[in-house]
């Protein structure tokens, strides 16, 4: 079966995010990015499915800049197979890039969708449920197991209160939680193996799609600093204090 | 800002530093701690060889092998702007290690090397099974080795080798030595010659280990009557001296990307301990002072980056780029040596002791700034070139 896995263009986790002077966002400009670490992670899924031969072919999409073809060469190394770009400079809202791989999904028809359960840029959480929306099909969200079942797919979700298993029919969508797998490092000869895959690229509007964003960024400011602690002493005096200054007894 | 991603560099560049920076960070910073304490309880600096195992299985399964070696070595052959940003990544960690094999003899026997002496050493030593060292220098020859005293005499089927080494590296854990001695009447580089000797042969004695700073051990080595047979002479006759002397410009390359390394590590530490440490109820961060530090830092990291990328763009051209080298050389040592200098500064006495890198490193490059051609042999060099004198 296809697999498709898109994977974000986002600011690099080890970097300490810093909002723009004017608030309209964070600094992106002159930023180390990389692959949404959510979305390392289902390609790395998708390229065990691969090795067990549950998968016969993986191709990884992502919207954004041209400079997004980064992480879809990334992907290439770690064992997709072809990349598609959906070339976009502005905005793209969770339901727009779920619209995209709608119509991506249309064209290559595959069995399997593996998205990051959220991106670390924004933290939506939204793209995977929508897409599932959109094409009917059924999701298992927030994985941290996925088996093929006969015809159907064994899903083990990480939800509040525990562990849920659920059996999805193919198609299907999955997004992964951080406990899926480890993501393997692109060795060397992949890198250099990633060079002849192709990557083909096209824009949203080559797919019908229209990617206007429908919400306004009013604001965007970092989080209060936060106040030093205060060290107590003792149980009686942290009673004490919670009753007396923090008044939550 | 992020200075670290050049600006020309290609895609397979950049994934490799990223899969350098990973490996650095997963693999070789843990090994950090033990390192320092096994320096700084005078165990050397060096891994232990189950350390060294576990790396060594590490790159082979990344294929973080032979960057700068041909594919029919098993290499990797990248253009020497890669090995540039791996070395640089790589010497982020204060841990004595670097992807194998380590190149410098690689390449001499790569460029000279009998069928015989391919399939005997350079094959296993390209496959990282066997370890090499290099002796040059003398007592009496160091930056200037072409005034080298030790000599081999023909006897039959077999040279006969007497004299003296010192300051050569790596000499414990090597199964061969490139040894290089007279064996003609010509003066200075003429004459000299490249022998392999194997660990053990009679008459190579290993007459002290000489501790150095920053836990760095070197040998001097004693050749009474060495016999080596014939078939050991590496190279011509009587012209060993440029064979030896290929690369130079490459390993110049490769040492000023790591002075660039331990100079951003130095400059992160740097920036941690000014954001966070208050004196007089100001961080330091917010002194002159140290602002002044960091600036300097990252306009000298900027700048010596600038130089390895023309450097390497340059000798992969084919160009002539002695003066290059040079200029490097010495302004990366330099520039490290400062840059580690003030991060322990800003530190305060956390800084001076063994737990933190800094130290460590600062001594490393200390060292740097003698192999290699030192300093002021470079300077003079720049200099001659440009004024046109003498010697
Ligand atoms: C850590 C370390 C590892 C080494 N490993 C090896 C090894 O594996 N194999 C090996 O053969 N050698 C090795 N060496 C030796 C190294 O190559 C020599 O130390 C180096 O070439 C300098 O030679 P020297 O020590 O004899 O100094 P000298 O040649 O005596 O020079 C001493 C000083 O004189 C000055 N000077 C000399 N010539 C000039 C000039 N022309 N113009 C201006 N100033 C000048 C410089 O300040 C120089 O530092 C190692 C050295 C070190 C420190
Ligand atoms: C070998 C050694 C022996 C010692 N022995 C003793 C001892 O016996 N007893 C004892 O009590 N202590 C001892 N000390 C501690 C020593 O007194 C402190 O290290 C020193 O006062 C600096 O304090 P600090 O290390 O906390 O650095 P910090 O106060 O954190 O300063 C770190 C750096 O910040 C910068 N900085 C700090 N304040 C300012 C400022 N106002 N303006 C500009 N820059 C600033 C400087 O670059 C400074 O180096 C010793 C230290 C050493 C290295």
């Amino acid at each position: 079966m296809k697999v498709l896995v898109p994977v974000k263009r986002v600011v690099d986790y080890n970097v300490k995010v810093r909002v723009k002077a004017d608030g309209t966002g964070v600094e992106t400009a002159n930023v180390k990015m990389s692959m949404n670490p959510f979305d390392e992670i289902a390609v790395e899924e998708a390229v065990r499915l691969k090795e067990k031969g549950v998968a016969t072919e993986i191709v990884a999409i992502s919207a954004g800049p041209s400079a997004a073809q980064e992480q879809i060469r990334t992907a290439l190394a770690m064992g997709a197979d072809r990349g598609i770009l959906v070339e976009h400079d502005g905005t793209l809202e969770p339901l727009a890039v779920a619209k995209i791989l709608k119509a991506i999904v249309d064209k290559e028809g595959p069995a399997l969708v593996i998205l990051g359960k959220q991106a670390i840029d924004d933290d939506m959480n939204a793209t995977g449920q929508m897409l599932a929306a959109l094409l009917g099909w059924g999701q298992g969200t927030f994985a941290s197991k996925v088996e093929k079942d006969g015809d159907n797919l064994k899903v083990t979700r990480e939800v509040d209160g525990g562990l849920e298993t659920v059996s999805l029919k193919l198609p299907a969508i999955v997004t992964t939680d951080l406990r899926l797998n480890e993501p393997r490092y692109a060795s060397l000869p992949n890198i250099m193996k990633a060079r002849k895959k192709p990557i083909e690229t096209v824009k949203p509007g080559d797919l019908g799609v229209d990617v206007t964003p429908r919400l306004t960024v009013l604001k965007v400011e970092e989080p209060a600093k936060r106040q030093a602690g205060k060290k107590v002493g003792s149980v009686q005096e942290l009673v004490e204090k919670l009753r007396t200054e923090a008044k939550v007894i | 800002m992020d200075h670290n991603q050049p600006h020309a560099a290609s895609e397979e560049t950049r994934m490799l530093r990223d899969l350098v920076a990973k490996f650095v960070e997963r693999d070789l910073m843990p090994l950090e701690p033990a390192v320092l304490k096994r320096e700084a309880t005078g165990g050397g600096f060096k891994l232990s060889e189950e350390e060294e195992k576990t790396l060594l299985a590490r790159c082979q399964e990344l294929g973080l092998w032979g960057l700068d070696v041909p594919e029919e070595f098993g290499g990797a052959n990248l253009p020497l702007l890669s090995l540039a940003a791996a070395e640089e990544e790589m010497a982020r960690a204060c841990v004595p290690f670097t992807i194998p094999p380590d190149s410098p003899n690689l390449h001499m026997m790569l460029s000279v090397a009998s069928p015989l002496q391919r399939a005997k050493y350079l094959d296993p030593y390209a496959r990282g099974e066997q370890r090499s060292a290099m002796a040059i220098s003398e007592p009496g020859a160091g930056g200037d080795p072409a005034g080298m005293t030790t000599r081999a005499v023909k006897d039959g089927d077999h040279w006969v080798i007497n004299g003296r080494k010192i300051w050569v590296s790596n000499v414990p854990r090597a199964d061969f030595i490139i040894l290089m001695a007279r064996t003609g009447d010509g003066k200075r580089q003429d004459g000299i010659t490249a022998f392999i000797v194997e660990k053990g042969t009679p008459g190579f004695v290993i007459e002290r280990e000489i501790p150095m700073v920053g836990g760095r051990r070197t040998y001097e080595l004693v050749f009474e009557d060495c016999r080596v047979p014939a078939e050991n002479v590496l190279g011509e006759l009587g012209r060993g001296y440029a064979p030896m002397q290929l690369r130079l410009n490459v390993r110049r390359m490769q040492m000023g990307a790591r002075c660039i390394g331990m100079a951003r590590r130095a400059l992160e530490m740097m920036t941690e301990q000014a954001q966070n440490r208050v004196t007089w109820g100001v961080r330091l961060a917010d002194r002159q002072a140290i602002q002044w530090f960091a600036a300097e830092a990252v306009m000298e990291i900027h700048a010596c980056r600038l130089m390895v990328q023309d450097l390497a763009a340059k000798l992969d051209a084919g160009a002539d780029v002695r003066m290059e080298a040079s200029i490097l050389k010495v302004r990366a040592t330099e520039m490290a040596q400062s840059v580690l200098d003030n991060a322990m500064q800003t530190w305060g006495a956390m800084g001076v002791t063994k737990e933190l890198p800094l130290q460590l490193m600062h001594q490393q490059v200390r060292l740097m700034r003698v192999y290699e051609g030192p300093s002021e042999v470079h300077r003079s060099a720049i200099g001659r070139r440009t004024l046109g004198g003498k010697v």
